[in-house]
């Protein structure tokens, strides 16, 4: 073999190997776990999805809408083989999908702060600050830091029996400014706190064991208060007496109701090497962050993979324990130790489940062994978060939504004639992805509100105000744009021919506002699936 | 192998995706167990009204009068009450730890404290409509009267029951003695077909609806779909049937609408009874404005007007219609207020000692249960938690407090806590 010959096939060898990523490995390791469990229970997976039914979903997942009709045409008329990996990388670079991903993580970190008035203030202010993260693509782990190491001090205000708390950042760092509302939203208090970041990034929901044994796990009271201990300084109140005393004091806290006072621990037993410099916070964010704790990268992931199937692996995802198992504990490991490995970064977890297999079955259901949502054998149908609902309404409808009435939806405060804080005020629910559903009013509202009204009514509507007058279109491109409109796909024969013969027995604009009407009606178009 | 269209249809379908736009369901004939919750948003000054302490530097300017009820008095702006005293039972013992709003709510609500996050427990509403009621009938089985979720919305919340259980809420974010057109405000948000569409496009976007529906169901088969037809399909038989009518308080006598007071919760309570005699079982109407930091005997005594009127009338036309037997009627707000005045003649928050009502069905009443001290500060006999209280409704409309649900934990939750111990001295 010639050296130039040899160089060549060298070449041809070592060229796929440069060019292997990460998210693609990380797919085939998913799709193997998923496959051996399903050989090994006999379960049928559904069909692959098509482009469309792709298409579709990974908007909504991603950047929390529906495609509009020019974004699904683009996509279905690509002929590119990667077209579906260019889709994801294109959609992880826009801004909808960080202000997706914040309102989104926001909900989980902060929920008090989306059903109540109370709070949402400071809801408002985690999320601009998440949203620049995701923006940047900050790696979770720096995230995670910056959001326990914050520099803050609590100032309390009003009488004996009536006292506000108060978290306020120290120095004039603007991030810092926004962060604190996480502490203020867990109304300053090392308990709230302590139990919200062990839920939130270690997957271990210690809140019942702040008053008792946890009855379900194994946790004590008294390893609540040691983790609870590491907020210590939330509960302390500095005083131009008392100012925070050396490490010795900074890390313990007193029971309440007892004169019992515990030395901050983490629960697997170990204690941090204590010295005057590091504060018990940063000793915390050190240990919950490190690649070496299975418990931070296990429980991210897990939750990045409840955001795309609806359901996580550990499911509910922070109630672990020997009632409530992994139903893929080796995948569990596996996306937990890439996920530290890549860094921890968000979007190597989103392009590696975007390419699975698995994300990418049909939800539609084609063998009773699909049935249990926990096999991952065809994707789950999933309601919408309220803003999911109006973004894509917003998509499918055209509505020229201002700037001013998209940003003033104050939560608990219904303001007449923004038809996005009346939906977010009807929709607003805590309701499981999967479990979500439909109530009386909020199928009322859909049916005869006065937003849908006017988008289903071709005087008044943007879109189908458009499709029905556009000059030279036959009955059946007007009725194949709305299903693109309102279900990113095109009508199958058979809805082609009902709906058209529908719009061509009456008044052709009226009866192209019915069939927009159906299809925003539709449980296709109000689910992710 | 697939499935037959027919054998996923009949998998999704559940309660009633074959009824829906279909025929309606058959009335039903046996009476139900209603309950009327009466919410005091903002916190009641529970000691100017049923627990008063003449004589105490505490008690205030208002004096207490006697009632039918030997023994029971209670606070002298409450005159036409007083002539129910034998139905009312007061738990002066209310002891409940949670001194701000939104918690406060959320803790009378559910019967729980809110938790950094996690189980979504379901308000008093749901849990009690969804032991009492009927899920195929008419009319929804809770609805909720001009509330003020701003203080928590997730106190209003069915949780883990699931969006079946949520309320019917008409009047939302209302407020305030100057509500405009209560008659617009009391009807259910949507439910007349848009002016736009023609009774006959109306019933073909249905019929196309329901093909689409179908479609989707059979290869979508689970709850959520399932949930979605529900809905849909008890939002159309509220939008057809004579249900939507009882929310058109326009029917009623213009004297009696005079008798309950001009006003929304006046309105609120002649909607409850209309809601009521159709076989609802659980209504709330909420009057708020009790939060009276300052000045507070004159607004309790103008609060108290609307509410002596409105209560009063309610347990009247209950008793003439011959449907308190089988009505309870709870009062209740989110804490009670703090004995001691303060500089700007107000009363705070105060959650340690206070007050509140149950009466008519189910309810042994002409009594107070529990006692508070001289000063009003602490309770002093039979304390009542909050899950305690929720354990006694429970009792009170014969559902047992530790029926489980499941949750959406994966484990069953009793409908009160395990260690609530109910008030069996006012259950009849």
């Amino acid at each position: 073999m010639s050296i130039r010959a040899w160089a060549l096939a060298a070449l041809m060898i070592a060229a796929p190997a440069r060019a292997a990523d990460p998210a693609t490995d990380l797919a085939a390791v998913i799709d193997k776990h998923l496959a051996a469990d399903w050989a090994a229970r006999g379960v049928v997976p559904a069909a692959p999805a098509d482009d469309a039914e792709f298409c579709r979903r990974v908007y909504l997942d991603v950047i929390g809408r529906t495609p509009r009709v020019a974004e699904t045409l683009d996509f279905l008329d690509d002929k590119a083989p990667d077209k579906r990996t260019k889709l994801v990388d294109r959609l992880l670079g826009t801004a909808p999908h960080a202000a997706h991903f914040a309102a989104v993580t926001r909900a989980a970190w902060l929920p008090q702060s989306v059903a109540g008035a109370n709070f949402a203030g400071f809801g408002f202010q985690l999320e601009t600050w998440l949203r620049k993260q995701y923006r940047d693509n900050v790696p979770a782990d720096r995230t995670v830091r910056a959001l326990l190491e914050v520099p803050y001090q609590v100032q309390v205000t009003g009488q004996v029996g009536n006292t506000f708390r108060f978290v306020q950042p120290v120095g004039n760092d603007p991030d810092h400014r926004t962060i604190v509302g996480f502490y203020q939203a867990n109304e300053a208090k090392a308990e709230n706190a302590a139990a919200a970041v062990s839920r939130l990034f270690v997957g271990v929901k210690l809140e019942c064991a702040q008053c008792h044994d946890h009855p379900f796990a194994p946790y004590t009271k008294e390893q609540f208060w040691e983790f609870a201990a590491f907020f210590a300084d939330l509960n302390r109140v500095p005083t131009a007496d008392a100012p925070p005393g050396p490490q010795g004091t900074r890390n313990r806290i007193q029971l309440p109701n007892s004169s019992q006072v515990v030395v901050a621990r983490f629960f697997d037993g170990t204690s941090p090497e204590w010295n005057e410099v590091t504060s018990p916070r940063q000793e915390l964010a050190a240990w919950l962050t490190s690649r070496q704790n299975p418990y931070f990268a296990r429980n991210l992931a897990n939750r990045m993979w409840a955001h795309f199937f609806g359901v996580g692996i550990t499911d509910p995802v922070d109630e672990p324990g020997d009632a409530n198992p992994p139903s893929h504990p080796e995948l569990l490991d596996a996306l937990g130790k890439a996920f530290a490995a890549g860094g921890f970064d968000n979007r190597l977890l989103v392009r590696a489940i975007t390419r699975t297999k698995a994300y990418q079955l049909s939800s539609r259901m084609s063998h009773p062994t699909q049935a249990d949502a926990r096999r991952f054998a065809r994707m789950s149908v999933r309601g919408l978060t309220p803003a999911q609902l109006f973004d894509s309404l917003v998509s499918a409808t055209g509505y020229r939504e201002s700037a001013q009435q998209r940003a003033n939806t104050f939560a608990g405060f219904v303001q007449p004639g923004n038809p996005r804080s009346l939906f977010l005020n009807r929709f607003t629910s805590t309701d499981r992805p999967t479990e979500a559903g439909t109530t009386i009013l909020q199928a009322l509202m859909l049916m005869n509100g006065q937003f849908l009204d006017a988008q289903t009514a071709p005087d008044t509507a943007e879109l189908l105000g458009a499709v029905a007058d556009i000059p030279g279109w036959d009955t059946k491109r007007r009725v194949e744009t709305l299903f693109l409109a309102a279900l990113a796909r095109r009508p199958t024969a058979d809805e082609l021919e009902r709906f058209s013969s529908h719009v061509e027995r009456g008044d052709r604009r009226k009866g192209l506002g019915d069939v927009f009407w159906v299809l925003l009606n539709s449980p296709e178009f109000l689910f992710n699936h | 192998m697939t499935l037959s269209r027919r054998q996923l249809l009949t998998a999704a379908a559940g309660v009633s995706v074959s009824g829906w736009l279909g025929r309606l369901a058959a009335a039903d004939a046996k009476p139900r167990r209603s309950v009327v919750l009466l919410w005091m948003a903002g916190g009641p000054a529970t000691i100017d009204l049923f627990d008063l302490k003449p004589g105490h530097d505490n008690g205030g300017p208002f004096r207490p009068v006697d009632t039918t009820a030997p023994g029971l008095r209670i606070g002298e702006h409450l005159p036409n009450l007083a002539y129910h005293g034998h139905r009312l039972a007061v738990l002066r013992g209310m002891s409940t730890r949670e001194g701000d709003h939104g918690r406060g709510t959320y803790l009378m609500r559910t019967g729980v404290v809110p938790s950094a996050a996690g189980i979504q427990y379901p308000t008093v509403g749901s849990l009690l409509s969804k032991e009492l009621g009927d899920p195929a009938g008419e009319l929804p089985n809770f609805v909720s009267i001009a509330p003020q979720r701003f203080f928590s919305q997730e106190a209003y919340s069915p949780g883990f029951l699931g969006p079946q259980h949520a309320p019917l809420i008409v009047g939302d974010g209302q407020f305030g003695p100057n509500v405009p057109d209560i008659d617009a405000v009391l009807r259910v948000a949507d439910l007349a077909r848009p002016r736009t569409v023609a009774e006959d496009a109306a019933a073909t976007r249905l019929d196309l609806l329901r093909g689409v529906h179908d479609d989707f169901a059979a290869t979508h088969p689970g709850g959520v779909t399932r949930a979605h037809a529900a809905a849909y399909d008890r939002a159309v038989r509220l939008m057809r049937s004579a249900g939507g009518k009882v929310f058109d308080l326009t029917e009623e006598k213009a004297n009696v609408r005079d008798a309950y007071g001009r006003n929304l919760f006046g309105q609120g309570c002649l909607l409850a009874r209309r809601l009521v005699e159709r076989g609802v079982p659980f209504v709330e109407v909420t009057l708020g404005g009790w939060d009276t930091h300052s000045n507070n005997f004159d607004q309790v005594r103008a609060l108290c007007g609307t509410l002596d009127r409105a209560w009063a009338q309610l347990m009247t036309e209950l008793t003439e219609r011959g449907l308190i037997d089988r009505t309870t009627v709870v009062f209740a707000g989110e804490f009670g207020r703090t004995p001691k005045i303060n500089q700007q003649r107000g009363r705070d928050h105060f959650s340690t000692a206070w007050s509140t009502v149950v009466a008519g069905g189910g309810v042994k009443g002409g009594q107070a249960v529990g006692r508070t001290s001289a000063d009003g500060v602490t309770v002093t006999d039979r304390p009542v938690s909050a899950a305690d209280f929720l354990a006694t409704l429970c009792r009170i409309v014969g559902v047992d407090p530790e029926k489980p649900n499941m949750s959406n934990v994966g484990r069953p939750i009793p409908i009160a806590d395990r260690g609530a111990n109910p008030v069996t001295e006012v259950v009849a």
